[in-house]
């Protein structure tokens, strides 16, 4: 296979298949490094392969995906499934490992469409077998048809938390009780952005539909609990809780956490990508211009992975980004580009108008995030909050410097469960927000590759300056 | 702690588990295979040494890491094979990751 292409593309949900499509459709040369064995992303996982029953159970919202899998599957784009990208270089070098071998590829442009990842939030007793994303055990029905059995405690904030309770419900699955840590009164910021949700009764529709099937179980649903816990010995025994003065116990096989969803922004840190904080999401995610281009000329974001909207935002998201390349490639002038997007800015403008709304109702509230001392922060290294803090009062205010001297974020991972949680433990503890205690460094291999692999890759001719495997790391 | 979805029930592939021969669902990742079957526990924490089950199940936490023919990966982002020789290194005196 050729190494130089037109366009490559890491990711295959909504928006990378999207982004693809508009290519591949137009003739140019577009390759498509999804780690997945399918394409589908999370939202539309296994959408190819979906039988009746998950069809019908999950709805539209998921069906849709098998058209926008079939338009990709036609647009000519090659599609490398099981392919891990480790590195991404600005100048559009792309490394990446595939059945055990590793190989380097270029493009004149690179989208990066990796998406999001559920909000880790480290509780007591999370690393225990048995405690589960809920998005995650979501990812089981679709790819494995796997139904949890056994008593179910669903924890946490968002809601996608609550779809997952209404699509168990309607599986008939034996909910314990459903603890949102959502506060019970609403920010008061929440209400400016009803106006505008208000324009979208359908969306607004499906949210209440959603309560109403909860509320029409018998399912004991707890607003504003606080002091979450997992407890048991070798697995997960009881999922514990406080509501107000009472104190909640119930005995859990599973419990599927879920606080939110955040972009996945590993490859835009080791690529040196300008960063921006959002104070409400409480996130990091890529600076980009209107057509998805980071501060480097050849790298795009596309979807989720740079900024959170959903499944029909990126889909858009992609699709433009896929008209601005085709543009700087010189395939179609300006004004083609134009006409074609002013659509898919239209839904984009549509699609957005509930989100400040819901973003605000289920935002996470600094107050609500405590940390207890002997929580485990970092999984991988089993550092603890308690640790973190020790090394701040002694003078640490970096997080870099705090993974130096405790390990967290160190493991193979790389910070991926912790990051987000270390930097809001690290800012409580200096008074300071968690957007001003530096962000952790992500270095290459961005997954677990053996020295090995690396040895035997056949090198571009990069440059003749000696390797600098920490050039692209903006501090 | 999971059954399945009738509609979704396909072959096995006979894989060999921590040294034993094992009948998995075919068709998904290692990791949804073993739950399916009840397996619950992925591996055991180097750093900490104690069980592990896969978590964020999406290719992220790594709690799900297993020696699968001979190279350590995430059971989550593996699909199961046919052969495969997948060790979930439980032993209380496990090798560093």
């Amino acid at each position: 296979m050729n190494a130089h292409h037109d366009v490559i593309v890491i990711g295959a949900g909504p928006a990378g298949m999207a982004t693809a499509s508009v290519l591949g459709e137009m003739g140019l040369d577009v390759l498509v490094l999804d780690e997945q064995p399918r394409p589908g992303g999370q939202i539309y996982r296994n959408i190819e392969n979906a039988p009746e029953s998950t069809l019908r159970l999950m709805g539209e919202d998921y069906a849709k995906g098998g058209r926008i899998a079939a338009r990709f599957r036609a647009s000519g784009a090659r599609y490398e499934s099981g392919a891990a990208v480790w590195q991404v270089d600005p100048e559009g070098f792309v490394c990446y490992s595939r059945d055990g071998a590793s190989k380097q590829v270029r493009a004149n442009y690179v989208v990066v469409a990796t998406g999001a990842m559920e909000r880790p939030v480290p509780i007591p007793g999370w690393t225990l077998p048995g405690v589960m994303g809920a998005g995650g055990v979501n990812n089981l029905a679709k790819e494995a048809g796997l139904v949890p059995e056994g008593r179910i405690v669903l924890a946490g904030s968002g809601p996608l938390l609550l779809l997952e309770a209404t699509q168990l419900i309607r599986k008939g699955v034996n909910i314990e009780a459903i603890l949102e840590t959502t506060p019970r009164i609403p920010q008061i910021s929440t209400a400016r952005y009803m106006p505008p949700a208000a324009l979208r009764p359908d969306f607004l529709w499906k949210g209440l539909t959603m309560l109403r099937q909860i509320k029409g179980s018998s399912v004991p649903h707890y607003k504003g609990v606080t002091e979450l816990a997992a407890v048991g010995g070798e697995r997960l025994a009881r999922v514990e809780a406080r509501n107000g003065s009472e104190k909640l116990s119930f005995d859990a096989d599973l419990l599927l956490l879920h606080f939110g969803v955040i972009p996945a922004t590993h490859v835009f840190s080791q690529a040196g990508c300008r960063m921006k904080w959002n104070a409400i999401q409480r996130y990091w995610h890529p600076e980009c211009d209107q057509w998805g281009r980071t501060n480097h000329e050849r790298l795009f974001a596309a979807g989720d992975g740079s900024f959170v909207a959903g499944a029909i935002a990126a889909q858009c998201k992609g699709e433009l980004t896929g008209l601005e390349i085709a543009h700087c490639l010189g395939v179609i002038p300006d004004h083609e580009r134009d006409v074609l997007a002013a659509p898919l800015r239209r839904s984009l403008r549509s699609d957005a108008l509930p989100r400040p709304f819901v973003d605000a109702m289920y935002a996470p509230a600094p107050g609500t995030l405590k940390f207890a001392d002997d929580t485990v922060l970092c999984r991988c290294e089993n550092v603890t909050v308690g640790q973190v803090r020790e090394v701040v009062r002694q003078g640490a205010t970096d997080l870099n410097e705090v993974k130096i001297l405790t390990r967290c974020g160190m493991g193979p991972c790389q910070g991926r469960m912790c990051g987000p949680a270390l930097a809001e433990v690290v800012g409580q503890e200096l008074s300071r927000g968690p957007d001003r205690v530096g962000r952790l460094s992500i270095r290459p291999p961005l997954k677990g590759v053996s020295l090995g692999e690396i040895a035997e890759m056949e090198l571009m001719n990069m440059s003749s300056e000696p390797a600098n495997l920490f050039k692209n790391q903006s501090k | 702690m999971f059954k399945k979805d009738e509609s979704f029930i396909n072959g096995t592939v006979r894989v060999t588990l921590d040294g034993h021969p094992a009948d998995l669902p075919e068709g998904t990742s290692v990791a949804a295979a073993l739950l399916g079957v009840g397996e619950l526990t992925s591996r055991r924490s180097p750093s900490s040494g104690r069980k592990c089950g896969p978590h964020c199940l999406m290719g992220v936490c790594y709690e799900c890491l297993m020696e699968i023919d001979g190279v350590k990966r995430q059971a989550c982002m593996t699909p199961v094979a046919e052969g495969m020789v997948i060790n979930r290194l439980l032993a209380e005196t496990g090798e560093d990751a």
